[in-house]
């Protein structure tokens, strides 16, 4: 094992390579990578679409089969699957990574961001090429314990074959991957998608919107400041809730919920329930100021976008208002109409996706200035053929992360007794 | 009403874990008394078990609907995770610990009956939201420990006293700690393919909590292969435990933020 004070006898490029090597090489591929940002002014970014993405994958598996299978002895290969290797190309991913985690990765008005490309890393040519020698040693790794196949190594195989496989599945299949979003309302049929471009896309299948729902949580109180406007409570958090017969504390305030009107116009001095589009909450609120002994009645509401809020001023410098209602749940009973006539129902919801013909249909949002009243609803279509290999990844990396967590750094405390 | 006999039950669990707790405490000197510890511990948490099952029961659904509810899976799978890790490691300051945050949910739950903070924004609503939210909850506080225990070995190096028994804590810390990172970050990524239809977006939380897995991948394949470099390897595991800092809290003050799903403080 090559330690690190054995290595200052030795000269650079001498065989074992070491660190220092390792990190030329990593850095050398960077810097590489941000030459071809600056000099090759593409604008279209690198990606491999069906078929071109699997005979990739079929080519790079074999080729690092190929490679270890006869090729171990070479001084590449040698280096690629042993530690200096797969530490620096770690380190090194981190450290792009983490531009990614400190640059927004959006358009700048900084020339060296938008030069070396530092706002879009994940099609970063220094990046792919870093992640590209990072994948080669975990794939170069994966199948030399494979090959090598002991019980003692079947953490260890489920860890970095599982990573390979999320990965490289991952990296290759944003090429077939399909984002589709689709405008729905409420009884029309509808198959113009849009793309992340923007462009139309026609789909072999029509949504019938039957009806879109929302349900809503009661309407917060706040208590706020008439100088500045702002909520001057808890910091705007953990507001209460307008319930009726509710009673809360502001300040020296004590504030009674008489009566809670979910949907209602002011009809003269007071509010009254009705059925119409566009009516908002409105509750009854009496204050009674605790270091005055005085009471006050009055209506608040939050207004919508038909009718303008109303609050209720309690003293100089506060007054009482509704915030306007935070969605709870929201859902499309739609049908899909094909092409020959079939009709399949399906409600969509916020993390109840629907598959259908290889598509998920997600619901995605809604007319959010109608509120409750809008008749549009927007959906996801994504198809992403590759998904299988990512989960097949993804699984057995949580079945490693449990051996992992069942047997703890073994090897590490056997070596050292 | 299940949820008007929560008082009484959370008092009854708390008690009997508050005084597990204190046997616990005594059996590091006088081992013995630990299975009363045991004993307690698992008679609150057969309590707890009832009560969630009759309000299973009661509302005809599975609780897991308002944040009170989700406090309550949290106080029910805390002790569980805790236990397991203690069976398998033995470390009593972890049973301790997860004893400890269940009894606090509970005690939020009991301060904050239902009145206030049950809005769920629709993306939450989830069965993913628990097991996400408990695995984070348990690596960072591992990992947390882990980092006390990098911190006192540089010491004990500064003051030449160093004991590669302290350096063996860590690992084994780390590999735990590792593991519910993994199993965090995974579950997060299958519940964002059901939520926004991707399973990773590079979402800068989502960014930062790859950094800080990374982090701990350096520190475990340095550790592996480089046994007797232990400062370098103290010092891995520190700065790991500020990008973790960095993911929790940090992310929201990064220029980055505004683009982020995980910030609900800014509203």
């Amino acid at each position: 094992m090559s330690e690190n004070h054995l290595n200052v006898q030795r000269n650079l490029w001498e065989n074992p390579w070491g660190y220092v090597e390792s990190f030329f090489i990593g850095f050398g591929l960077i810097v590489t990578g941000f030459f071809l940002e600056v000099f090759v002014t593409t604008s279209n970014t690198f990606t491999l679409s069906y078929p071109y993405n699997v005979v990739f994958l079929a080519g790079y598996v074999s080729i690092l089969f190929v490679l270890y299978k006869w090729f171990s002895t070479t001084q590449l290969i040698r280096w690629l699957t042993k530690v200096p290797a797969s530490i620096s190309s770690i380190s090194l991913v981190t450290m792009m990574v983490m531009i990614m985690g400190i640059i927004p990765q959006v358009t700048s008005q900084n020339n060296i961001i938008n030069n070396l490309g530092l706002n879009h890393i994940t099609s970063n040519w220094a990046f792919l090429l870093i992640i590209f020698q990072f994948l080669t040693c975990l794939g170069l790794i994966s199948i030399k314990r494979i090959l090598q196949f002991k019980w003692s190594n079947f953490g260890f195989i489920l860890n970095h074959t599982g990573l390979f496989l999320a990965l490289i599945a991952g990296i290759l299949g944003t090429g077939d991957l399909q984002r589709l979003s689709i405008n729905v309302y409420e009884g029309k049929p509808s198959w113009i998608a849009t793309d992340a471009n923007r462009n139309e896309v026609e789909l072999p299948f029509a949504f019938f919107l039957k009806d879109f729902l929302i349900d809503e949580y009661n309407p917060k109180l706040a208590l706020v400041d008439n100088n500045t406007g702002s909520i001057s409570h808890n910091n705007g958090k953990n507001l209460y809730l307008v319930e009726k017969g509710e009673t809360y504390y502001f300040n020296n305030f004590e504030v009674k919920i008489e009566d809670f009107l979910p949907n209602a116009i002011r009809f003269g001095m007071r509010y009254e329930v009705v059925n119409e589009i566009g009516s908002p909450p409105a509750a009854k609120i009496s204050v009674k100021n605790i270091e005055t002994d005085t009471i006050q009645t009055g209506w608040i509401s939050s207004g919508s976008f038909r009718y303008p809020y109303e609050s209720f001023k309690i003293s100089e410098d506060y007054s009482v208002v509704m915030t306007i209602p935070e969605v709870k749940k929201f859902s499309s009973d739609i049908d899909i109409l094909t092409k020959d006539g079939e009709r399949i129902s399906a409600i969509l919801e916020v993390n109840k996706p629907f598959s259908y013909k290889g598509w998920k249909i997600y619901q995605l949002s809604y007319d959010d200035k109608m509120g409750k009243w809008s008749n549009l609803s927007v959906l996801e279509l994504v198809k992403d053929p590759w998904l299988p290999l990512i989960y097949i990844g993804i699984f057995m990396m949580i079945a490693g992360a449990f051996y992992m967590f069942w047997m703890g750094n073994k090897t590490t405390k056997n070596q050292l007794k | 009403m299940t949820w008007m006999d929560f008082p009484l039950y959370s008092s009854i669990i708390v008690i009997l874990w508050i005084i597990g707790l204190l046997f616990l405490l005594i059996s590091y000197t006088k081992e013995f008394v630990s299975k009363v510890a045991y004993t307690l511990f698992v008679a609150g948490w057969a309590v707890m078990i009832v009560f969630v099952i009759k309000l299973w029961l009661e509302l005809g659904r599975p609780p897991m609907r308002t944040l009170g509810e989700t406090r309550l899976w949290y106080a029910t799978f805390l002790p569980l995770i805790g236990f397991v890790t203690y069976i398998r490691w033995k470390y009593k300051w972890f049973l301790a610990y997860s004893i400890g945050m269940a009894g606090m949910f509970l005690a939020i739950n009991y301060m904050n009956p239902e009145t206030y903070s049950k809005t769920l924004m629709p993306a939450l609503q989830s069965p993913w939201f628990i097991p996400h939210v408990l695995v984070y909850l348990f690596s960072y506080a591992v990992l947390a420990a882990s980092s006390i225990v990098a911190i006192k070995g540089l010491y004990d190096n500064f003051k030449e006293n160093f004991n590669i028994e302290t350096l063996k804590l860590a690992d084994n810390l780390v590999y735990i700690g590792f593991a519910f990172l993994t199993l965090g970050l995974l579950f997060g990524a299958l519940w964002a393919k059901e939520a926004w239809g991707h399973y990773w977006t590079w979402d800068p939380k989502e960014v930062w909590a790859f950094l800080t897995w990374m982090g701990y991948l350096i520190y475990i394949h340095y550790r592996h292969f480089h046994m007797h470099n232990t400062k370098q390897a103290l010092t891995i595991l520190a700065l790991a435990f500020v990008v973790l800092l960095v993911c929790w809290f940090g992310v929201n003050y990064l220029p980055v933020a505004n683009t982020s799903v995980h910030t609900y403080t800014q509203y």
